[in-house]
């Protein structure tokens, strides 16, 4: 099996912040470093989500329809989270997509059902990237203190399906082998370097974040990949390429640093 | 004919040894100095040393203040005599207020370096040498920076490194939200194990304390403040709060949005322009809220490269066009306030011709009729 279709099997994505998070330090011994390597996942509160669908509005609404400036932050966080959903579904360790820009924004008070987003973004092929596609999306933020996440749908999905490159076919025949053990830490470092070799693990890791970053996300957040902190290669099942991943991100709006492990596994 | 052959060869591998090992004993020059790599503090601070060294009556170094661990903060004077003994204004830029942001203090490294090299040559930047003295501050939050460089663990520290307050267990405050501007009020969090927690009153930090204190002093001199942070490839103008509005704030817009042009014009990365309610999130507390509400004019923030790739750890080669971009939108908002405050000398100039010409027509009016 190898890369065609890219069904992420995300196990074990757990999202928790650690006692020794990076941003907060023990402040026992004030010259300290920060803590030791975070354990995959041992020693941390485990957050599981539960796919709980959004209750169906009853009662016909009174719907508030508000035009947004496509510049400002709500059209754009909006717009991160149709990236996520974009990554979860086509993003591999060689194509990232992402948006240039928002050209359109509105905003759909769906009362208990939730905050609809409606967009036009253009978006952006990191494998083809003079030409970009104009697409509607809508992201629903459902409503309820505990967070769930974002439903997403764009109109052009259909027109972003690829095939597997050979690049894909070969990174994947190479790393299944038997005897192939990749490891490697803090990718990039902290001059902003990575290894060649490196880079299409790095970017792997940013597609697999996209599934907790849209997990995580409401009109709250805007996350991006900081850090891959540490990434090892599990054993093959069954020929199948496994990855665990410990990855850094960044909240610009809380400017917090969470930590998050994944398990890789193509299907 | 050989021995003053191999005398003159001996004489002249000497005195090439001699200057050999001269230029080893002396420092290097800051010639020889990367500003396409990321410096730790000594270097910077043995940086700072040798600028001011190569640049005497033109350049001094100040420390206006202590971090909380005892280091001297300090900044670096740029100053040209201005020719008509004019009152000078000034500029005041900031950098690594957040310590993980290593791309800022590069950017004033870079600065620095752009306005040693062009202020001769360039006709406007030597016009506005003049006019404006400049406060450089490469490093604001020495005690973070330093934390950053300890090794790949501490990289991502963002705060100051003052102990937790009683209570609570963590280090550090956000010296971009402790500012005396709406303290506490919005996009703060209260908890000190937050990297937007705010401290414990307003300008509690003493990297916040040194700032407000200098700038405090003269804010009928400083006539454009810029704070430097990345990321994102935004200018932010005041304010933070999303319910109050500078009264300057047309003029803001104009020049922070010719600024995001001028940036993006560089390289086709784009930069936007705005409040940062509107285009980031609200926030109180921060340092170009402070300046502004303190009553200097041109009260900026720049987030620099990039958007979201590489994001804090920026790579070394985009130094180079991260700095070129940050110059451009510098020097736009520098122009623009200093156009604003000396367009007397402009005025003057066209005064002064016309009165000339005048002169000259009365004259040749006389002398053609009168020596009739």
């Amino acid at each position: 099996m190898n890369w065609f279709c890219f069904v992420w099997t995300v196990l074990f994505s757990m999202v928790w912040q650690c006692p020794a998070a990076p941003s907060t330090p023990s402040p026992t011994a004030p010259g300290s470093t920060a803590q030791d390597e975070v354990e995959c996942p041992s020693n941390c509160v485990l957050l599981i989500y539960s796919n709980r669908s959004t209750s169906e509005a009853q009662d016909p609404l009174v719907m508030t329809s508000t035009e947004l400036n496509p510049d400002h932050y709500e059209a754009q966080r909006a717009a991160h989270a149709v990236r996520y959903y974009l990554n979860t579904l086509y993003g591999t360790p060689f194509r990232q997509l992402s948006f240039s820009k928002v050209h359109q924004a509105r905003t759909e008070d769906l009362g208990e059902a939730g905050m609809k987003y409606l967009l036009e973004i253009s978006v952006k092929d990191s494998l083809n990237k003079s030409s970009e596609k104009l697409c509607s999306a809508e992201v629903v933020y459902p409503r309820g203190e505990t967070q769930q996440p974002p439903k997403v749908q764009i109109s052009c999905a259909a027109s972003l399906q690829l095939n597997t490159s050979a690049e894909e076919e070969d990174f994947y025949k190479r790393y299944s082998a038997a005897d192939s053990a990749v490891s490697g830490k803090d990718i990039p470092d902290s001059y902003g370097h990575v290894d060649p070799e490196m880079v299409p693990f790095w970017k792997l890791a940013g597609v697999a974040s996209t599934f907790i970053m849209l997990n995580e996300s409401n009109e709250n957040t805007l996350y991006n990949l900081a850090q891959v902190a540490k990434i090892t290669q599990l054993e093959s099942q069954n020929g199948q390429l496994r990855l665990e991943y410990v990855v850094l991100l960044h909240d610009m709006i809380s400017q917090v640093i969470i930590i998050a492990c994944i398990t890789t596994s193509d299907d | 004919m050989l021995k003053s052959g191999l005398l003159f060869l001996l004489l002249s591998f000497s005195g090439c040894a001699a200057l050999l090992f001269r230029d080893i004993v002396q420092q290097s020059t800051t010639r020889n100095y990367d500003y396409t790599k990321y410096h730790n503090m000594s270097e910077i601070s043995a940086w700072m040393e040798q600028i001011v060294k190569e640049n005497p009556g033109v350049v001094t170094s100040q420390t206006y203040g202590k971090t909380f661990e005892g280091r001297d903060i300090t900044l670096l004077k740029i100053s040209v005599a201005n020719p008509d003994g004019k009152e000078k204004k000034a500029v005041w830029m900031d950098c690594g207020i957040h310590a993980r942001e290593w791309i800022a203090p590069a950017f004033c490294q870079w600065f620095v370096r752009e306005v040693l090299q062009t202020y001769r040559t360039d006709e406007k930047m030597k016009e506005m040498v003049q006019n404006l003295d400049f406060y450089v501050t490469p490093v604001l939050n020495i005690d973070g920076y330093v934390y950053t460089w300890i090794n790949e663990t501490t990289r991502l520290w963002r705060k100051s490194r003052s102990p937790p307050p009683a209570n609570c267990t963590c280090y550090g405050v956000d010296l971009n939200r402790n500012f005396n501007a709406n303290w506490g009020t919005v996009g703060v969090s209260t908890d000190c194990c937050s990297n937007t927690y705010c401290g414990e009153s307003p300008a509690s930090e003493k990297e916040a304390q040194a700032v407000t204190e200098f700038v405090k002093n003269r804010t009928k001199e400083i006539i454009c403040f810029l704070t430097i942070h990345s990321y994102g490839q935004q200018v932010l103008l005041p304010y933070g709060h999303p319910q109050i509005m500078a009264p300057n704030h047309a003029e803001l817009l104009e020049a922070g949005t010719g600024a995001a042009k001028a940036m993006t014009a560089v390289h086709k990365q784009e930069y936007e322009a705005g409040t940062p309610p509107e285009i980031l999130y609200e926030f109180s507390g921060s340092s170009k809220d402070w300046a502004r509400l303190a009553g200097i004019p041109f009260s900026y923030t720049f987030e620099l490269r990039d958007k979201n790739e590489f994001g804090f750890l920026l790579p070394e080669d985009q130094i180079q066009p991260a700095c070129q971009e940050a110059y451009a939108g510098a020097r736009h908002i520098i122009t623009y306030a200093h156009d604003k405050f000396f367009t007397d000398s402009n005025n003057a100039g066209a005064v002064s011709a016309s009165i000339t010409l005048w002169v000259t027509a009365l004259t040749s009016y006389l002398i053609t009729y009168v020596l009739e």
